[in-house]
């Protein structure tokens, strides 16, 4: 079985995305690589909030972020998404295109719905979909639950959902985040890497 | 920050109807505490009425109770109250119980328009698509000029991937509101999405026309356009190699696609001038690629 981790970079990119536009649907990718079972996570690029549904600045969007990818030597492994809506936790179908079409060129693609109900608690507000070998996405069903002890879902460090909130409510660093959206609006916004976003001290 | 200026900024929320609502939450709170609202006149209601939903976004219940009090004191049975009390019922209560206040307030006055919508996203909420797409016909047929409406259901119809009966809802909606780049935009998206590129192309081409009026034809796109050049370069290129791709709604495709394409890649890198930190060099590969 595959083990997925995300690192801390990840996991705060697409928390911050979700808590920028929380009354959107937002949506994104994840990079990474894999060595041997284990695939690891390390960065996340965001993607839209304005129609996700719809797709040409999705795909000049992918096109740009495998390029970045490739540049600093990872690859696109995963999608994930936000719903507007709370209770919401299905992978839309533009989700299943998307991760079906990074599965074409890594085959341990993963998708993650964000979870509304644990975005504000300390357990990891993500809900891995996995797809066997047909075509079909469904909510990774194994004998662990996603992300509990010895589940092979795994953030680099336990506390990471707690410090996500903190750095959110006390030090509002969402609002320093930007998707591919917001930097169609003004190219200076830096999508692909958002820096400016991170805590200083890691 | 002082008082007049909060309120100013909120009432600017107000007029352009941006939903910030965690700044207008905080900036509201400073109001609020600063005394009785009475004092600020009239406008003081309408600011009672944003600081409501703000609260309600931001999930702080009792400020929105506050508020909700105040309003249902001054202004009784009224209508703009009753639906605010409703989106207040929707944070905590079961679709249910809201589609049955909601349904109570349609059979008193069924040309309360705001209800109606609310009741339809109630419906869209609970995952009964069919039957918010039905309802929301039926709401457009008596308020046809709802653009909101026509822009709501041309959203159901994306979502589940209807991109005809989309393009559809969004020919009113751009009727109705040509002014618009950004239904124009929508159109030229939805239109892509849907695989009739040339249609796209033309729309593309529409929201850069719109966005040039009056502008120097030699000063970079920012904005919108930069999106909308960037939907240029997409068809255009591919365009260029199949002239001949169908088009659903018969558009043809301009005779001068190959000067097209080469203005879309200049005015984007136009664009990215002197933007070197943030990716032009991807957006450089990605135009010189097919």
């Amino acid at each position: 079985m595959t083990s997925y981790t995300l690192s801390e970079p990840a996991y705060l990119k697409l928390f911050f995305h979700a808590a920028k536009h929380p009354h959107k649907p937002v949506n994104g990718v994840l990079l990474g690589k894999k060595a041997g079972n284990a695939v690891v996570i390390e960065d996340t690029i965001p993607l839209l909030h304005h129609w996700t549904s719809l797709s040409p600045m999705m795909e000049i969007g992918l096109d740009l972020a495998a390029q970045y990818a490739e540049s600093v030597g990872l690859k696109l492994v995963g999608y994930y998404q936000a719903s507007d809506r709370l209770n919401d936790t299905s992978l839309v179908p533009v989700g299943e295109k998307v991760v079906g079409k990074i599965k074409a060129g890594f085959s341990d693609a993963v998708a993650f719905v964000i979870d509304g109900d644990k975005l504000g608690t300390d357990e990891a507000a993500l809900i891995p979909y996995v797809s066997s070998s047909s075509a079909s996405w469904r909510p990774y069903a194994g004998d662990t639950i996603p992300f509990a002890k010895d589940s092979s879902f795994r953030l680099a460090s336990e506390d990471l959902p707690r410090r996500a909130v903190t750095l959110v409510r006390e030090n509002r660093l969402h609002q320093k985040f930007g998707d591919f959206d917001d930097h169609l609006e003004d190219v200076a916004i830096d999508w692909l890497r958002n820096k400016t976003c991170l805590p200083t001290a890691s | 920050m002082s008082l007049s200026t909060a309120l100013e900024r909120l009432a600017k929320y107000r007029t352009n109807n941006t939903r910030a609502s965690q700044k207008t939450f905080e900036q509201g709170c400073l109001i609020l505490k600063s005394g009785p609202t009475t004092k600020l006149g009239d406008e003081g209601w309408a600011f009672l009425e944003q600081l409501a939903l703000a609260s309600i976004d931001v999930g702080r219940l009792d400020i929105s109770d506050e508020c909700l009090k105040q309003l249902a004191e001054k202004f009784p049975r009224s209508p703009r109250v009753d639906v605010l009390t409703g989106i207040r019922m929707e944070a905590t209560e079961s679709p249910e119980t809201v589609l049955q206040y909601y349904g109570e307030l349609l059979e008193e006055d069924s040309a309360n328009a705001a209800v109606w919508k609310r009741r339809i996203s109630v419906i869209r909420r609970t995952g009964k698509l069919e039957k918010a797409v039905e309802e929301l016909s039926l709401f457009l047929d008596t308020f046809y000029t709802d653009v909101e409406g026509w822009l709501e259901l041309a959203d159901i119809y994306s979502s589940c991937n209807q991109y005809t009966h989309a393009l559809q809802a969004l020919s009113h909606a751009l009727l109705l509101a040509p002014q618009n780049p950004f239904t124009f935009l929508q159109f030229a998206e939805t239109a892509y999405t849907s695989g009739d590129l040339p249609l796209a192309l033309k729309m593309f081409l529409l929201v850069v026309e719109m966005g040039e009026r009056g502008a120097s034809p030699d000063a970079p796109p920012t904005g919108i356009q930069i999106r909308a050049w960037l939907g240029v370069k997409l068809c255009a290129r591919r365009l260029v190699y199949s002239p001949h791709v169908s088009s659903a709604s018969d558009t043809p495709v301009p005779k001068t696609i190959k000067l097209i394409d080469e203005l879309a890649t200049e005015r984007v890198l136009a664009a990215y001038g002197g933007q070197k930190e943030t990716g032009s060099k991807h957006v450089t590969d990605w135009l010189a690629s097919r």
